[in-house]
Formats: C-alpha cells, structure tokens, sequence
C-alpha cells in the first residue's frame, strides 16, 4: 500500500476550504488503494515542523492551498523553502516522493491559478520529484456557506481523483479539466459579467457580512489614502 | 517620484541586501526619494484568511501588525520595488507574506477588468510596481519568467501594473537609473 501525506497549507486550517477538498481526494486515494494518510496542518507550527521531516518517508505528497495575491501563500513558501535540503538531497541520489497539488481560488475561473500551477510542475522537477499534477478550483469561497448536497459533483470528481493517484501515480487530464470548471470567460460572458457585478444580488455574502459585523457603513473606509470614487 | 522598496532579502549580511541598500542611497541622490523597508524587520503576523480587513474593519488588517505600516507606505509612494532572491524558483516567503497582507487596500466587490474576474479599487491612486531579483545559484530563466509573470498578475490585482524587472547583475548605478527613467 502506498503511503501519502496530504499536507493543508490553508492559513484558515481545518475549517478551510481547501481542507474540504483535500478530504475527499484523501477519501479516494484509500478507496483506489492507498493506505490511510496522515493529515498536516501547515498553519501549526508543530505539524510544520513535522511536514518537514515526514516529507522524505513517503510514497506521496498532496499539498493544498488557497490562490493567495496570484500564487502560494506566504506559509506555503515557507514550507518550500524548508524543502531546500531536499534539492540537495535529491541532486545526492536520494529519491524525493511523488508531488501532487491542489489550488482552489475565490475567483470563479481556473485562469487565475494556472501560473502558479507551473511554478508547482517546475517544484516538483527541482526536487526530483514525480509531478502527478495540479487540481486547479475556483469559486472555492462558495464552499463556505453552499450545502455539501450542492456540492455533490464537485466532491465526487475529487475522490475520482485521488482513486486516480492510488492507482495511476496521477491525475487524469479529463478529470482535471473537469474540477477546474470555467477556465476564462468568454468576451460575451465578460460583457454581462460586468453587468451583473453591479447588481447587489452578486455582493450579496460581502454585504451580508459587512452588515452583520455592523461595518456596512464603513465598507469603502480607505484609512491610507483618498477613497476610490467608482 | 517617491520609491517605496520592500525588501524580501532573509539575510542581512547578503550581497544582495548590500546591493538593495546602495540602490536605495543612488535612487534617492537621483533626485527620487526612496525609503527601504527590510521586511525581515517587521512584525509581520501573515494573512489568516479571516477576509476581517473587508468585512469587520474595512482597510485595515485586525492582527495590528506591521502590516498596516507597509500598506500605508505602499499607498503613500508614486513606485513601490519589491526585491528579493529567488529561493527555490520564487520571491521569498518574507515578501510573499507581506504581499498577502496587502489585501486590505483592494475592496472584496468584484468587478471584471481585462475579461477577468477581480477585486474593485478601494483608494482613487496606486503605485506601479517593480521587480527586482537576485538570481540564486539554481535559478534559471523558466524561474524568473514564471516569477515575473505571477507578480505581473499580482500587480494588476492591486491595481497597478508591473513596470520594471531586472535581476541584480549589473551595477546597483544602472538599475537606478533605469528607474529613475521609467518614474
């Protein structure tokens, strides 16, 4: 049985989104045959510490993550930076386990994360590493308050997935393309897009939350500079 | 043109910060006032994920880290020069941290710009942006491109634009006056 360390690199932790879609990877990886794998929670510092020194011991490695600013988090670069013995290691003749990643964003198309899905592919080749592929999300902030029914299809896709790494060492690309959903809109969706985004029914979970929070007055507050007038 | 340089660099007594510091002293004797933050300095906590800067205290960070002193730079200069090494292909954690904790100067409204999906501004002026890198010993050009390209996006995600990069090589004089240039 192959051994996998599914490594959550969420600063929100175990209540992330990124973390509700690493579980059902997890769920297929065992189904398609893989031993039971240890969960890290990269925003601990003593699952950190042990991300690292578990990393070489493996068959896999799944990393998830959130789009932060166009790329990893800055806790996710920390954790790669503390993979940089592992270069060394590898240029040494030692082997580095199988890398697979998971990058979900807020936005709604995949084209967002694609950069930082070929800084992970180049990753995997600097440690040596075999690349089993990026499973690329947007829209990943809805996974907060939609009900897990409406996310049927979703999750299920996602244990095709891991059974697909179980079994096949990686992903399949028709499954891949299918989890990413809308890749870019297209000139006529981005025309209406532009439109809809004035409506208040599509802010509607900022403003839910700003009134909530009792900060609705205050949502253009701009404490550093002239406000923007849009 | 008022030059706000963050500085990603982890080592203190590096080449590179050596090289950043001189930078800084030319920028400022070309006439362009420039004011180095050496991130590695300041308390910064990273961003949670909490979305507390948009929906509790809009603008602001709740960790009341250095954060808010490096937003307000940001928004107080007319260039803003993010300088790093490249370790293990990418700028550095110390200022991919710092870039997290930038979100507070966009507004969580989504609004499409370029055909993309994006945040809406929050403040009427930004800075441009530039890039500056140090290349390291197993760095390669795929590296600095795949770098680039992301900080590209990440600009015009703080809605501004890249327009400068360079990797440290040649004399700090040059690159200061290639800046000066383009500001």
């Amino acid at each position: 049985m192959s051994s996998l360390l599914l490594l959550n690199g969420s600063p929100r932790g175990e209540r992330s989104n990124s973390m509700k879609m690493l579980s059902r990877v997890a769920e297929g990886w065992e189904y398609g045959g893989g031993s039971q794998p240890e969960i890290l929670h990269l925003a601990r510092r003593p699952q950190f510490q042990r991300a690292v020194m578990a990393f070489p011991a493996v068959d896999a490695v799944l990393i998830g993550m959130p789009l932060y600013t166009d790329a990893m988090p800055g806790l996710v670069k920390s954790f790669i930076e503390a993979l940089a013995p592992r270069v060394e290691a590898a240029h040494s003749g030692e082997t580095n386990p199988r890398l697979a990643f998971l990058v979900q964003s807020g936005f709604p198309e995949a084209a967002h994360s694609r950069l930082l899905e070929r800084y992970l592919e180049k990753l995997a080749r600097r440690l040596g590493s075999p690349y089993a592929g990026t499973i690329v999300r947007g829209a990943g902030e809805a996974l907060q308050f939609m009900p897990d029914e409406a996310n049927r299809k979703l999750w299920s896709r996602l244990r095709t997935l891991g059974e697909q790494l179980a079994r096949d060492g990686r992903f399949g690309p028709a499954e891949l393309k299918a989890v990413a959903g809308i890749e870019r809109l297209s000139p006529f969706t981005a025309v209406l897009a532009s439109w809809i985004c004035k409506l208040p029914v599509i802010q509607y979970p900022w403003n839910g939350n700003l009134k909530k929070n009792h900060a609705w007055e205050q949502r253009f507050a701009a404490p550093y500079g002239p406000a923007f007038k849009g | 043109m008022h030059f706000t340089i963050l500085n990603g660099e982890p080592d203190p007594g590096s080449a590179f910060d050596s090289y950043v510091a001189e930078l800084t002293a030319r920028l400022t004797a070309l006439g362009h006032p420039a004011e180095k933050f050496d991130l590695r300095t300041i308390d910064l906590k990273g961003c949670s994920g909490c979305f507390n800067c948009w929906l509790k205290s809009p603008g602001e960070c709740c960790k009341r880290d250095g954060s808010a002193i490096v937003c307000h730079a940001v928004l107080a200069s007319g260039f803003v020069l993010l300088a790093s090494p490249l370790i293990m292909g990418f700028t550095s954690a110390l200022l991919k941290r710092a870039a997290d904790q930038m979100i507070p100067i966009v507004h969580p409204y989504f609004e499409i710009q370029g055909g993309e999906v994006h945040h809406r501004a929050r403040y009427a002026h930004y800075p441009l942006f530039g890039l500056l890198l140090a290349a390291g010993a197993d760095s390669d050009a795929e590296d600095i491109a795949i770098t680039t390209a992301i900080w590209r996006r990440t600009a015009r995600n703080l809605k501004s634009r890249l327009a400068f990069t360079a990797v440290a090589g040649c004399a700090a004089k040059e690159v200061a006056d290639e800046l000066a240039l383009v500001a």
